[in-house]
């Protein structure tokens, strides 16, 4: 997109609905209702410290987990000495190591995600993520965001701790936005410098002409689980649109004129919903989880209500 | 089917084509779009693929579009060209209908019996408007009227319509006039606008009081009228299609012929009595020898077919001079010369004629029945004379008996200037005051010098010869100076802008001048009087034409016209004299009834129209907008023709009897204008809901 259609294409949004004001994003009232919830991992990953995740190490949790043949130097204490009793075997009783697990936010910023009323797609898709941040950090695992457009745009390391949350917040306030939607390049680029693997959660409106396939087969191939939230503002799938009308693309700036009648905006809402459920139906063959919300959709709603009931926090 | 529009159809269709390249052109136009941002143009880019299969469909779709916008485009012409379905058949008729409004038509014998009330009180004129809005009521659908005003003047008030409640509204507006009617013109301009036209009809509303000379300039074959050498011009006329064999055949009589052939008049007689004792003339003259008296002439005519009986009376102002009772027999017509009546302040004379008692009192044209004079105003007027004793011109103002003279000499003047106030003329004689007595004194020079010369001095000349005077200014009137000898003379220089004109010529040099200066006069002459003293030498005071000059200047200085003061007839057109007025453009005319209409001025003559009887008021305006000069001017109807108001039952036009109109046929016409505006109505209906709901576009 060049500059002078960006600018253009940014003008034509409402003034006070820009993507680029994002210093009322965070509510922390809220966010302290969410300490109490966890992210549901379905995988099992290695971790680096000890946290409150089971992992397949076998060491010194409080989780019982086996029992295995005694050596010369183990711990006498972890010795089942009833089994000893009635099997004459000295056997050694083994639990479940628990550690801490990565979980990486990846929101789009790219140009489409600046549209939506009353809300843009992005202060919605920022919220969301923050508060999945905020619930890794309650749970001691580590959390890190990353914001892509065409490009991998910037990265807030992985961190821990309740207390980094306003270094969350000022690096969503911050980062920078833009650009088209490149979802394959970028979730290339991710992979590449993300070796550590563990959760992935995709924010973005999956507006990309290349495809969507191709970014989410990169985290899955590599061993990542993607957890995937689509998010649209609701006149995105039903437009208010009638007669005449130049259509400029919000990431490219081009130009395309139409007669909207009725007919062809009920082609483009059937369009549009096809789309969504390719996205869905191709998730769900691969099992990996899958939620779509519009920016209507109140931000607590989703938090409480819906990912606890789709199972992806607890 | 029929098209009835007032456009001629080859403009029309000049105009439908241009109609049709706009709409067209509109459709070409590239329309200005709604700029909307969308994140994801690709859905709408696999939407439109999928559409563009459909593209054919799309561009017949809008042809449809264009081709609705034509045809309701058509429709709406069509009906501007006023389509007529069965109107215009051989029986539908184009109709001029005469309505006569002369000041015949106001008298109040209207009601024809035929209600059983034969009580007067109804004008002819709304028995006219009665019988033409029955005309109108029985017009078919196909055909169309145009009325038309007779007075002195033929005033169409409407174009061919058959809308008739229109029409009937335009007759119920028509007021009569105080004119004769001139029916020639009249006619002319109705052939005229039925020429060219299917059918055409000219129904003659009157009560046929017309001069048998208006009756017999018409030809109904298109031929000269034969022996008609000598006859008057009672009419401009105007559809003249004559062709005489020689060109020595014309003459003012088949000039003014109107060609009727091939036209159907027809005649509604409206009036039945004929009881009309009118005033025929009257008009007022001052004495030349004595002007404080006057004299007047007064003819009064019986029109009806009994003895009648009235009472004359003479007023001047209010002031009532003369009151005698006359009997007349029918037809009678008496002259009565009033002599030596003294004059007072009021120069309106008003005659009065009212019924006497008994039988022969009835009268049913009450507008001839008074007639209205001016005199010449008059007034004894105080005279300044500035002069050291001079003999010549003390001697001829003896000859004026209606002055006041005082005499001062120059120095006596000098010395207080205000001594001339409340003076009406002073006269200087040789000398050029330095400050000049204030309006509205007026002021006769002569020998005026230097630069308080109120008319610019260029020059002297020696031994001039006049060569030339103003024969139409009141001051040279009856003079003859072609052999006044005169040893020098000043020469002037008179700018028309300031009101200044030249009175006398030597060769081109202007050697006497007057001027009006507001309502002051002023009159200087170049030379000097011969007197004690002085050593200019003419012979002028030797001559008649010197007391002449005074007299005529002094009558003019007061306003005074000496000859008889005339008074003009409505309905006619005349060109009216302004006292020597130099520079006006126009002139505004104030009216009996207040209103104030604009008249021309060319050469000192102004255009004088009287619709009305009574007095009018004349005011001369300069270039600048400023009036000059004021006159009054005295209207009557004086038209034996006119109060002659027997009504004809029948009418004999050009030698042909005038058949009354048969009723119109009804033709079953429809409009179609309606139709078709509804229709357009609809498709624009039509056209605005596919195109909103994105059918047709």
């Amino acid at each position: 997109m060049s500059p002078a259609a960006a600018a253009a294409a940014r003008a034509i949004a409402p003034k006070g609905n820009r993507a680029e004001d994002r210093s009322e994003l965070f509510d922390e009232k809220f966010l302290k209702t969410l300490e109490h919830l966890h992210m549901v991992s379905r995988k099992v990953f290695a971790g680096n410290l000890r946290a409150e995740r089971r992992t397949r190490k076998v060491g010194s949790g409080i989780e019982f987990a086996d029992h295995r043949t005694y050596t010369r130097g183990d711990d006498f204490r972890y010795i089942d000495w009833n089994l000893y009793g009635r099997l004459d075997k000295l056997l050694l009783r083994l639990f479940e190591e628990e550690e801490d697990l990565h979980i990486y936010i990846l929101v789009d910023v790219s140009d489409s995600m600046s549209i939506g009323s009353p809300l843009p797609k992005l202060h919605y898709a920022m919220q969301v993520g923050a508060a999945l941040t905020y619930v890794g950090l309650a749970n001691l695992d580590r959390v890190a965001i990353i914001p892509f457009g065409d490009r991998i745009m910037d990265r807030l390391p992985p961190s821990r701790g309740k207390n980094r949350i306003f270094r969350v917040f000022q690096f969503l306030r911050s980062c920078e936005i833009g650009g088209k939607t490149e979802l394959a390049d970028c979730m290339k680029d991710f992979v590449a410098q993300n070796k550590r693997r563990g959760l992935a959660v995709v924010i973005s409106d999956f507006y990309d002409p290349k495809g969507f396939e191709q970014g989410i087969n990169t985290l899955r191939y590599n061993k990542f689980e993607p957890f995937v939230l689509q998010v649209y503002d609701r006149r995105e799938a039903d437009p208010p649109l009638h007669g005449d009308l130049t259509l400029v693309d919000c990431e490219t700036g081009d130009t395309r004129e139409v007669t909207v009648s009725r007919a062809l905006l009920e082609s483009y809402k059937r369009a549009h919903e096809d789309y969504c459920k390719e996205l869905e139906a191709y998730c769900t063959k691969y099992a990996m989880p899958f939620f779509r919300t519009h920016t209507a959709i109140p931000f607590d709603e989703l938090v409480l209500k819906i990912f606890r009931s789709g199972g992806f926090l607890r | 089917m029929s098209l009835l529009g007032p456009i001629p159809f080859s403009i029309f269709v000049y105009f439908a084509a241009g109609a049709a390249v706009l709409a067209v052109g509109a459709y070409i136009i590239k329309m200005r779009r709604r700029r909307f941002e969308v994140p994801f143009s690709h859905l709408w880019k696999r939407v439109l693929e999928q559409k563009d299969a459909n593209a054919l469909w799309k561009q017949l779709k809008r042809m449809l579009s264009l081709l609705l916008i034509l045809i309701i485009l058509g429709l709406v012409l069509f009906a501007a060209l006023d389509p007529t379905l069965g109107a215009i058949d051989r029986q539908a008729r184009s109709v001029v209908i005469l309505l006569d409004a002369s000041a015949s038509m106001k008298a109040l014998d209207g009601n024809d019996g035929s209600d059983g009330n034969d009580a007067n009180g109804k004008t002819r004129l709304a028995a006219a408007k009665e019988k033409a809005k029955q005309l109108i009521d029985s017009m078919g659908g196909g055909d169309v009227a145009m009325i038309m005003k007779v007075d002195g003047q033929a005033t169409p008030m409407s174009r061919f319509s058959s809308d008739g409640p229109m029409l009937n509204k335009i007759v119920d507006g028509i007021e009569a006039s105080d004119t004769p009617a001139d029916l020639t013109r009249a006619l002319g301009a109705a052939a005229d606008a039925l020429r060219d036209r299917k059918n055409p009809l000219i129904v003659l509303i009157s009560d046929g009081a017309y001069p048998e000379q208006q009756l017999g300039l018409v030809t109904w074959d298109g031929k000269a009228p034969a022996g008609s050498a000598g006859a008057g011009s009672a009419g401009s006329g105007s559809a003249v299609k004559l062709a005489p064999k020689s060109p020595g055949g014309w003459n003012t009589k088949n000039l003014a012929t109107v060609d009727l052939s091939g036209l159907d008049v027809r005649y509604l007689p409206v009036g039945k009595k004929s009881d009309n004792v009118g005033i025929v003339a009257f008009n007022v003259r001052r004495y030349i020898a004595n002007k404080a008296a006057y004299e007047v002439y007064i003819e009064v005519q019986n029109f009806g077919t009994e003895p009648a009986n009235r009472q004359l009376a003479l007023y001047n102002g209010d002031t009532a001079v003369d009151i005698n009772k006359i009997q007349l027999a029918p037809g009678q017509r008496i002259k009565k010369i009033y002599t030596k009546l003294p004059a007072n302040a009021d120069n309106r004379l008003r005659a009065s004629l009212r019924p006497g008692e008994g039988a022969g009192a009835s009268d049913a044209f009450a507008l001839d029945d008074q007639a209205f004079a001016l005199l010449p105003a008059r007034k004894k007027q105080k005279v300044l004379l500035v002069t050291i004793d001079n003999l010549f011109l003390e001697g001829a103002l003896l000859v004026y008996d209606n002055i006041d003279e005082r005499k001062i000499p120059p120095a006596e003047y000098e010395r207080n200037p205000a001594i001339a106030d409340g003076f009406d003329v002073v006269i200087f004689d040789d000398y050029t005051p330095s400050m000049l007595p204030p309006p509205p004194a007026s002021l006769l020079f002569f020998h005026p010098r230097g630069p308080d010369s109120p008319i610019a001095v260029t020059r002297e000349i020696e031994a001039p010869h006049i060569t030339e005077v103003d024969e139409a200014h009141p001051v040279m009137r009856w003079v003859s100076m072609s052999d006044v000898y005169m040893d020098r003379t000043l020469v002037f220089a008179p700018d028309a802008r300031k009101g200044e004109s030249t009175l006398a010529f030597a060769v081109r040099d202007p050697v006497v001048a007057a001027k009006r200066d507001g309502k002051r006069k002023i009159v200087a002459f170049g030379f000097s009087l011969p007197s004690t003293g002085r050593d200019s030498a003419t012979d002028l005071p030797l001559r008649v034409a010197f007391p002449m000059l005074l007299v005529n200047t002094l009558d003019w200085f007061a306003g005074d016209q000496t000859d008889l003061l005339t008074t003009y007839s409505t309905g006619s057109r005349e060109r009216v004299p302004l006292d020597g007025v130099v520079g006006a453009t126009q002139a505004d005319v104030k009216g009996p009834d207040g209103t104030v209409t604009q008249t021309p001025v060319i050469d000192g003559l102004a255009t004088f129209y009287a619709s009305r009887v009574g007095y009018y008021d004349v005011q001369a305006k300069g270039a600048s907008g400023a009036a000059i000069a004021q006159i009054e001017l005295a209207a009557n109807l004086a038209s034996p023709g006119e109060s002659d108001i027997a009504p004809s039952s029948e009418l004999v036009l050009g030698g042909k009897k005038l058949e009354a109109p048969e009723a119109f046929a009804i033709t079953h016409s429809r409009k179609l204008w309606t139709y078709l505006i509804l229709l357009a109505m609809a498709l624009i209906a039509m056209e605005w809901i596919t195109y909103h709901r994105r059918i047709t576009v």
